[in-house]
């Protein structure tokens, strides 16, 4: 049950470019730390709780990183807090790296739950309504990757049981990955030829190829679509006319809060919740009808 | 009414001095199972791809091959794509894309059909063959026998009127390959689809089959109905080939009509035969063997949280002992001798090799001397260009000094009779001979215990009789051979003892004669055929033997 990646492959897209576009190009923090808490919430939805444990120890350390890193670094900003080494720490670029850290994770996230969430075939459909070739090639792609990962485990493992490299010593590891990719490549041509004889004998090749898929553009596509556009439309133009512009650099100036800048939050805030409630709704609903199983 | 006619039809591949086809004269008509069989290289799979112009193979054809009147190299594109199918061997290289639903529209989306008729078809032709519950997966996760259902379905999308099928379950497990033969026979009795077979399992295909095609060497033997194609094949050496009840009748001089299947063949031995019931087959003793390989309380699992593959499994083997491990498909038979040749590690139990745990074994010196597998797919087992290069390597990388090379590799290629492939490219051979090679480049490293995963996938009757000659050999120069098999047959000529794996061990063990004739399902057709009247015949040799001991 995963109501948001049934939504149709190019409103996934559109909303997945609108939240990371507008994350990326803002540099107010208040837009930032929304767009991390929506990708948070959302990827936590999708995965298993020992994955939500690891994952959260791995971005936490990470934004650290990055925080503790930037000011070492980075010497601008007005208001010193210390000296290293003759070098200032100032308090500007302590929060600046905290925005780069905010900033990384997010994007980061949104990519993870749009890997989960972009499966291979929704991929193929998207790349092949812009160039119906690329989509047949993609699929081909996605098929081969696997079908060769899994020869070559097999082409090494039988070198190993017949004593072919078989020991635990580099020299023999390396020998062993080099003759298991001359071979592959050998094998790759030879499945190769199978493979488009089997195309060519189905008819690839004739005139007027179609593309199939099974995607369909519902009701609640268009209403996504729709309430996604209005609030990009919203938060895009309140970044045009400068009601989001925020500085780190010389000095940090104060994060924008007129009436405008509240509805642009709030717009932005919604693209980038809208997953998680979606999802959250989805699974209320789900176990309101288990309930009457 | 004839659909395809072929006419004088001879063949030459491009610099081959014989010709692959000659002379062949057959029509086959509407609605027809045409099942076409021989020994490996008698042209037969040329045949069939000459049926259809796409995947013709390139050289000098003569004659003429007609389908539906008009000549294949006429043949409009379009209706050749659409109505001529074809299903290959190899379930993994004719799959184009990744998802299930995209490989069954792949053909319709070539022909242009339009997205909703697509929609239709696709569901109808999943729903017929029973794809709908993995119909979203992704085709690598899929079994062997799925894939090849797959392979059918995507080609029965376009509806042809003729199927065109090489050998389209010699890579299957018996039951995923009865249950692609049934759904053929379903397609032909229920759709009126003509099928042309090529095949060399016959057991369950001959009696399906309206009309059998013989070839050898290129040309057409006998070419009439199954029953009559089996006594004229009497004496022939393709007779190894065909069903179990055929071979008994055929060694039987009685005038009767020719049985195909178990039911008729025991039928054929009641009425025949009634006076020897009760007759026994003597078993072979068993010699006591000094045990070799032991494993004791092994348990193995992929991943933490998966169920174990193997739990408690205890085994011995006698030295010099030739052992088939049977088992259903995905029991863990395979796995289980990957464990046993230190591919895969037990989380418990273990496994001592002369006394000596396997464990300790360190740096591949297990691999010296001691044990080899032969994989399932002997095409993993090169990893050079040719034959011989690939022998020497392993010999170098197992510390032989070159002066020896080629002395050493001529004394294997001599016995097996494989000098003449040395320096072929090793994806040039048949699949008979990718194994002798593969199997002497094993023994190259002298091991004692050989461990064999499926020897007999993909192979015709003749190359069976061949590697259990092979096998008995090695048996004699002191070697233990451990095999895993779906192939009944095989298990019960080759081996010493034999062993069923069910629920990740070891169940049942004994020679074959007990070990076939106690079992009433996982058993070969013989001994279904003959247990009523003899007890302890498993091999149709056996059981004709009994019954001419009767008549002297």
């Amino acid at each position: 049950m995963r109501a948001f990646s049934s939504l149709h492959p190019a409103v996934s897209m559109l909303h997945f470019a609108a939240v990371v576009a507008v994350g990326m190009f803002s540099t107010n923090p208040v837009i930032e730390v929304l767009s991390l808490a929506g990708g948070a919430l959302f990827c936590a939805t999708l995965t298993s709780p020992e994955q939500k444990k690891k994952d959260a120890v791995f971005y936490v350390f990470m934004m650290l990183a990055v925080v503790i890193t930037n000011p070492l670094f980075s010497h601008n900003g007005v208001t010193e807090l210390l000296f290293i080494n003759g070098n200032p720490i100032t308090l500007e670029s302590v929060i600046y790296g905290c925005y780069m850290a905010v900033t990384a994770a997010s994007v980061m996230l949104w990519f993870k739950v749009f890997g989960e969430i972009m499966t291979s075939d929704k991929i193929v459909f998207l790349f092949g309504r812009l160039l119906p070739q690329i989509s047949l090639v993609l699929s081909m792609a996605f098929r081969y990757v696997p079908l060769i990962k899994r020869q070559a485990v097999k082409v090494s493992r039988a070198q190993k049981a017949m004593g072919l490299y078989s020991s635990e010593k580099v020299v023999d590891r390396i020998r062993s990955a080099v003759s298991v990719i001359s071979v592959l490549i050998g094998w790759s041509l030879e499945n190769a030829v199978e493979t488009a004889k089997s195309m060519k004998a189905r008819g690839y090749g004739l005139k007027g190829k179609t593309n199939y898929s099974d995607f369909r553009f519902t009701k609640t596509d268009f209403c996504f679509v729709f309430g996604c556009l209005f609030l990009l439309v919203i938060t895009v133009s309140g970044m045009a006319i400068g009601k989001l512009d925020f500085y780190y650099y010389p000095s940090i100036t104060a994060v924008p809060s007129d009436i405008y800048s509240l509805i642009c939050y709030a717009a932005y805030g919604l693209l980038a919740f809208l997953p998680f409630t979606f999802e959250s709704g989805e699974m209320i609903r789900w176990k309101y009808y288990k309930s009457r199983i | 009414m004839e659909i395809l006619q072929i006419k004088d039809l001879s063949f030459k591949y491009p610099e081959a001095d014989k010709k692959a086809l000659d002379g062949i004269n057959i029509s086959v008509k509407k609605g027809e199972f045409v099942l076409v069989c021989g020994a490996s290289g008698c042209g037969k799979t040329t045949l069939l791809r000459l049926l259809k112009n796409e995947i013709a193979p390139f050289g000098e054809k003569t004659g003429e091959i007609l389908y539906d009147g008009v000549p294949s190299e006429t043949l409009d594109k379009r209706k050749s794509a659409c109505e001529l199918g074809f299903v290959g061997q190899n379930p993994d290289e004719q799959i184009v894309t990744d998802k299930v639903w995209h490989e069954l529209a792949f053909g319709l989306e070539n022909l242009g059909v339009e997205k909703n008729e697509i929609r239709s078809r696709v569901g109808e032709m999943a729903s017929f063959f029973g794809i709908h519950n993995w119909y979203h997966r992704k085709t690598d996760e899929l079994s062997d026998g799925q894939k090849q259902l797959l392979n059918l379905a995507s080609v029965m999308v376009t509806q042809p009127k003729i199927l065109l099928l090489d050998e389209p379950s010699s890579r299957l497990d018996p039951i995923a390959a009865a249950d692609f033969i049934a759904t053929l026979q379903r397609l032909n009795r229920e759709l009126g689809l003509t099928v042309i077979l090529v095949e060399h399992r016959l057991e369950d295909v001959f009696p399906v089959a309206d009309k059998v095609i013989a070839m050898e060497n290129g040309k057409v033997l006998f070419f009439d109905e199954p029953r009559t194609v089996c006594k004229k094949m009497k004496g022939n050496p393709l007779e190894s080939g065909l069903p179990s009840a055929v071979r008994i009748f055929n060694s039987l001089n009685v005038s009767d009509e020719c049985p195909l299947t178990v039911r008729e063949g025991r039928n054929f031995l009641e009425k025949n035969f009634a006076d020897i019931r009760g007759a026994v087959f003597e078993e072979k003793t068993q010699i006591e063997r000094e045990t070799i390989l032991e494993a004791k309380g092994v348990c193995f699992r992929y991943e933490k949280n998966l169920p174990d593959v193997v739990s408690g499994l205890d085994l011995k083997v006698g030295k010099g002992e030739i052992l088939s491990i049977l088992g259903g498909n995905g029991s863990g038979k395979t796995t289980t001798l990957n464990i046993l040749a230190g591919l895969d590690k037990p989380y418990k139990g273990k496994i001592r090799l002369n006394g000596k745990k396997t464990s300790d074994y360190k740096g591949g010196s297990l691999y010296r001397k001691n044990l080899a597998l032969l994989p399932q797919n002997p095409k993993t087992v090169f990893i050079k260009d040719r034959v011989d290069e690939d022998f020497i390597a392993l010999l170098k990388a197992t510390g032989v000094p070159a002066s020896e090379h080629e002395s050493r590799i001529n004394a294997v290629a001599k016995r097996f009779g494989i000098l003449n492939l040395l320096d072929k490219h090793p994806y040039d051979l048949s699949g008979g001979e990718q194994q002798k090679c593969a199997l002497c480049k094993l023994l190259l490293t002298q091991p004692q215990i050989i461990l064999l995963d499926e020897p007999t996938k993909g192979f015709d009757a003749c190359s069976k009789l061949q590697l259990s000659g092979l096998l008995r050999e090695l048996q004699s120069d002191g070697k233990t051979i451990i095999a895993v098999t779906h192939d009944m047959e095989f298990a019960a000529s080759v081996s010493d003892r034999c062993a069923l794996f069910f629920d990740g061990r070891i169940i049942s063990q004994g020679t074959p004669e007990s070990f076939f004739s106690g079992n009433s399902f996982y058993t070969t057709a013989a001994s279904r055929i003959s247990r009523d009247i003899i007890k302890g015949a498993v091999l149709c040799e056996e059981v004709s033997q009994c019954c001419r001991r009767a008549d002297r």
